[in-house]
């Protein structure tokens, strides 16, 4: 009698790289898929169930071309609730290694550096939470510079290095300066009471969306940011600037940034200005920073009207 | 109940719980501690007219806390037997149910909790199971959204005789629910909480969404579920029917409820696995099939009854196939949902195999027990020849069947052995012997299988419930394993004396595998545990001694990894044939003047210590335990 020789299979080459252990544990319960925002908000095929099936089924190359396999953020949203504790953000990284190692390449649109304007700092670097920047060495003009380049297949188009850069070297379409700062309404334009600066995340796809949409155009101004870690101070100042009375950030509950730690930056970033105004004594403007969770069905209608209340004339003349 | 409550020889103990279970099988002594009612039970007649005059309300337990009950009460209108309770965590003392009971004078503040003690032949256990907190599982919103229930509270509001007379309400505003979501696996299935399957579940919710679509055939019910589990006569045709009355199942785990914080509405987020696409449905109410779980004093009864916990917490049978409903302890029984999660079926079955397994204990006279039976030689015991016994015995049993009574020997409670051997291996002066399994019969077993070429061999120690039904496996599976194999059986691992082990290398053994249960299938309650706290012991001193690692092995396996035994016995050969045979024998040579002199005190080596006096008093214990077997 002859037997098979072992074969490698494609789940063995996953479940070789850690965190791909526990693969084949998966029930197909679709919880992660659920509770993973990427399906509802941008990408119908999205659904890392049905990566996890492909690896177990051996379906190498579509696996690797599966949107699933390039989008995970890696937030872990769907490992708090996977009942097989599986961490998928963990499976899907190791197939997305051997899809890089096979020459695949990210479907997404990284940042790009402008060498003309970079000035080698690596601030890029330290608030990415991919890792994707680093910085490299050459020789301009007989002289070693220092400059920043991006891993395409790490960047996931957070902005939060273009938010951070000083220089505004670091940019991609859809999330530059330029494009941001045309949602804000110039001073010749009606004046909002509030501009609210929202990340594409937090808020609930469906009921909560429409609902900020909801309010007419003269009291709220919604601006669309991928991350609140892209909020730049300026935008915060030049919002006030063209007479608005109040801001508010709204980005994802603590633990649920879908990108990792964008929150955390832009936590930092706003507490900072908001210390400023209170040094310089400014006459008085709200700034506020919110962080709503998945579970926060309706949350962003208080939070709305409590700032309209709080920047409203009623109160300013008490 | 009422029922079992009339039988003449069915004494039925309410309100009263089992403080401790002594003696063995046929002669329990059982002590039942009955709790102060603070009504006299013969002269209550159920009347009822002290309750309706206490002024104080609080949540009664039977109806899930969703109705009140006074603080003298009874908790629903079938109570056996039918007498009142005042619960004085709740009363304020304002006598007032005392004036209403007047002449009948059954109320009675000063009586107090009494203790009995019952002369008892078997125990049947059937204290069934208990309910998973789904309030902990934050995504799903029990606790803080009004509308999401537990099934628990599901068979309370569509009960005819719950607290709402039948009349399906939601909490929020009492109104009829139209839209209703049941929810499959809450705290079941989930390694963060219950990795096993809690059985009755997706019968019992198919089941509800059937009574109400009968009751109200206008609502809608869809259940969530990840698998459906239809594994009993007629219960697939069940499904069937709920699905052509249009019940709709979603095969998908939910991931979040949210709920509208206006109409306390909810809405159920999860993928339909069938479309591949993530949906959010909107309901009225939501029920929650909460997982099934150990009662919360199901470790404590685990202790008062002296038997032992399957993982997860659920009483242990003594053999999954063979013994499904007898507890390791002789003379004690389980019926039902203590056991694991069982339906109603499956709970009654069970409980009629109890009740005939007890009763053949009942009309026995005499009570047959295996014969392989631990026998105390009193003249070695330290009792005697140092006037103080050590004890270890005693620490060793796991069934309390060893007892020292002052400075007298030890001595074994042979109906409560189970031949375990423990002690046999543990008492230093080799006071204890085990019948059919005598240090004597085992030595020459060990010495007839390495006669020859002893260094060639690898002596395996197997237990009789797992490792040997490993090794059975291999051989029957055809997995190949190494022929220098030599395997050996005892009843447990407790039973593998450190002086077989030495002896086995003082004869140039190869290599020893030391092989057992897994800890939580141990067959002994705690055998295991002693088994290898010493197999531990002889690991670090082999180690210290240098010998080469891999020549004493320390395996836990189970009757069902045979290709674990293969693996194992394969790897010891490894390690015989990466050496030379010059190292091999330079090394048990080496090791050879320790292991004699550990054997020293070792009665019957040859050579070195004088051979084992069968006095009579050794006769005579053994007799004894033969007469009482
Ligand atoms: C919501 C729900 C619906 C269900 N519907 C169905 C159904 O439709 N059909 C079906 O077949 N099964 C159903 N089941 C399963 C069914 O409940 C169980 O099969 C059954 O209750 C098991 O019976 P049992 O006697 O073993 O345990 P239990 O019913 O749990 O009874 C145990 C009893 O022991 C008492 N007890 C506990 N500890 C002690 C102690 N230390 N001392 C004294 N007394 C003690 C308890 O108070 C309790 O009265 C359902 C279960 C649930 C949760
Ligand atoms: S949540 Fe976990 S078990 Fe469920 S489908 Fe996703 S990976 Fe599989
Ligand atoms: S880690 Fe986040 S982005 Fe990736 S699959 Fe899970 S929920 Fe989606
Ligand atoms: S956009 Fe985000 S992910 Fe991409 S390089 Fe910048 S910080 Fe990193
Ligand atoms: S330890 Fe085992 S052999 Fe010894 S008395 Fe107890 S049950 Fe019997």
């Amino acid at each position: 009698m002859s037997h098979p020789a072992a074969v490698r299979t494609f789940a063995d080459e996953v479940k070789a790289i850690p965190g791909g252990e526990h693969l084949e544990l998966c029930y197909s319960c679709g919880t992660c898929v659920s509770k993973c925002m990427i399906q509802q908000k941008v990408e119908p095929d999205y659904n890392p169930r049905r990566l996890l099936r492909m690896v177990m089924m051996d379906m190498k190359e579509e696996a690797f071309e599966s949107p699933t396999t390039w989008m995970c953020s890696e937030c872990d949203l769907c490992y708090q609730a996977c009942p097989q504790e599986i961490h998928i953000s963990q499976v899907i990284a190791a197939v997305k290694q051997l899809a890089v190692d096979a020459g695949y390449t990210s479907p997404l649109t990284p940042v790009q550096v402008d060498e003309a304007l970079c000035s080698g700092c690596g601030i890029c670097s330290m608030v990415c939470p991919y890792q994707a920047p680093s910085l490299f060495e050459k020789v301009v003009d007989g002289e070693i510079d220092r400059f920043a380049q991006v891993d395409s297949n790490k960047c996931m188009g957070c902005g939060t290095c273009v938010g951070a850069c000083p220089l505004g070297a670091i940019s991609r379409e859809g999330v530059s300066n330029s494009e941001i700062q045309s949602q804000i309404p110039s001073p010749d334009q009606t004046i909002p009471d509030i501009i609210t600066f929202v990340c594409d995340w937090s808020l609930r796809e469906g009921a909560d969306v429409e609902l900020l949409e909801s309010y007419p155009a003269d009291q709220v101004n919604v601006v669309h940011i991928p991350c609140t870690g892209r909020i730049d101070p300026q935008h915060a100042l030049m919002a006030l600037d063209s007479g608005v009375k109040g801001v508010l950030v709204c980005g994802c509950k603590p633990g649920e940034c879908h990108f990792k730690r964008g929150n955390h930056v832009a936590k930092c970033k706003l507490g900072l200005l908001d210390t400023m105004f209170k040094q310089i004594q400014s006459p008085h403007k709200e700034i506020r920073f919110v962080q709503i969770g998945t579970q926060e069905r309706g949350r962003i209608r208080h939070e709305i009207d409590e700032i309209l209340t709080a920047v409203s004339p009623a109160k300013e003349a008490k | 109940m009422v029922d079992a409550a009339r039988q003449p020889k069915i004494d039925v103990r309410t309100y009263t719980e089992v403080e401790s279970v002594e003696g063995f099988v046929g002669n329990f002594k059982v002590t039942l501690r009955e709790k102060a009612k603070h009504v006299l039970a013969d002269r209550c007649n159920g009347c009822g007219d002290c309750a309706r005059v206490c002024p104080i309300e609080v949540p009664n337990y039977y109806e899930m806390n969703l109705a009140p009950r006074k603080a003298v009460y009874i908790p629903m209108s079938q109570s056996v037997p039918l007498v009142y309770t005042v619960d004085l965590d709740a009363c304020i003392h304002c006598y007032k149910c005392v004036e209403a009971c007047g002449p009948l004078k059954a109320i009675d503040f000063s009586q107090e909790d009494k203790y009995v003690q019952e002369d008892i032949g078997a125990i049947v256990v059937a204290t069934g199971f208990g309910h998973f907190d789904p309030s902990v599982m934050e995504e799903y919103g029990y606790g803080r959204f009004p509308n999401v229930i537990t099934s628990m509270e599901m068979e309370r509001l569509n009960n005819s005789a719950g607290l709402t007379a039948g009349n399906l309400i939601r909490p929020s505003d009492r109104k009829n629910p139209q839209k209703l979501a049941f929810i499959n696996c809450v705290g079941s299935r989930d390694k963060r909480y219950n990795p096993g399957c809690s059985n009755f579940c997706c019968m019992y919710s198919i089941k509800n969404a059937v009574l109400l679509k009968q009751m109200y055939p206008n609502v809608d019910i869809t259940i969530y579920y990840m698998d459906i589990r239809t594994p009993s006569k007629g219960y697939e045709e069940f499904y069937d029917r709920a699905r052509e009355m249009g019940i709709h199942f979603v095969q998908g785990r939910p991931s979040l409820i949210t709920e509208d914080e206006e109409t306390h509405n909810l809405f159920v987020h999860s993928e339909d696995i069938s479309l591949g696409r993530v949906i959010e449905k909107e309901y009225d109410m939501v029920m929650l099939n909460q997982a099934a779980v150990p009662q919360p004093d199901q470790n404590h009864m685990s202790s008062v009854l002296n038997v032992v916990q399957s993982p997860g917490g659920w009483f242990m049978e003594y053999h999954p196939k063979l013994r499904p409903i007898d507890s390791p302890t002789d003379g004690i029984f389980f019926a039902g949902a203590c056991q694991g999660p069982k339906d109603i079926p499956a709970s009654v079955a069970a409980g009629s195999a109890a009740a005939s397994r007890a009763s053949r204990i009942l009309h026995s006279e005499k009570w047959e027990i295996e014969p392989i039976v631990a026998v105390v030689w009193p003249d070695r015991c330290s009792a005697t020849t140092k006037g103080r016994a050590c004890g270890l015995c005693v620490k060793a049993c796991p069934y309390g069947a060893v007892v020292i009574d002052g400075d007298k020997a030890a001595e074994i409670i042979t109906a409560k052995c189970h031949g375990c051997g423990g002690c046999v291996a543990e008492c230093p002066e080799d006071a204890i012997t085990q019948m059919h399994y005598t240090d004597a019969q085992i030595l020459s077993q060990i010495r007839a299988l390495l006669a020859d070429k002893p260094e060639e061999k690898i002596l395996a120690f197997r237990c009789q419930w797992c490792s040997y039904g490993g090794a059975d496996l291999a051989g029957t599976s055809h997995f190949e394993y190494t022929a220098n194999e030599r395997g050996l059986r005892v009843m447990c691992s407790a039973r593998m004396d450190s002086d077989f082990i030495y002896e086995a290398y003082r004869l140039g053994a190869g290599a020893v595998l030391y092989s057992g249960c897994h800890p939580q299938d141990c067959h002994y309650i705690t055998g295991q545990k002693v088994g290898a706290k010493r197999a531990d012991r002889l690991k670090k001193m082999f180690e210290r001694m240098n010998m080469t690692d891999g020549r004493f092995r320390v395996e836990w396996i189970s009757a069902a990894e045979g290709d674990k035994y293969a693996r194992v016995l394969n790897e010891m050969q490894m390690t015989l044939d990466n050496m030379s045979p010059e190292e091999l024998r330079d090394e048990i040579e080496r090791l050879k003047p320790d292991m004699e002199k550990r054997l020293k005190r070792f009665p019957g080596v040859p050579g070195v210590s004088e051979a084992m006096d069968y006095s009579d008093t050794l006769v005579d214990a053994i007799l004894k335990a033969k007469e009482t077997s």
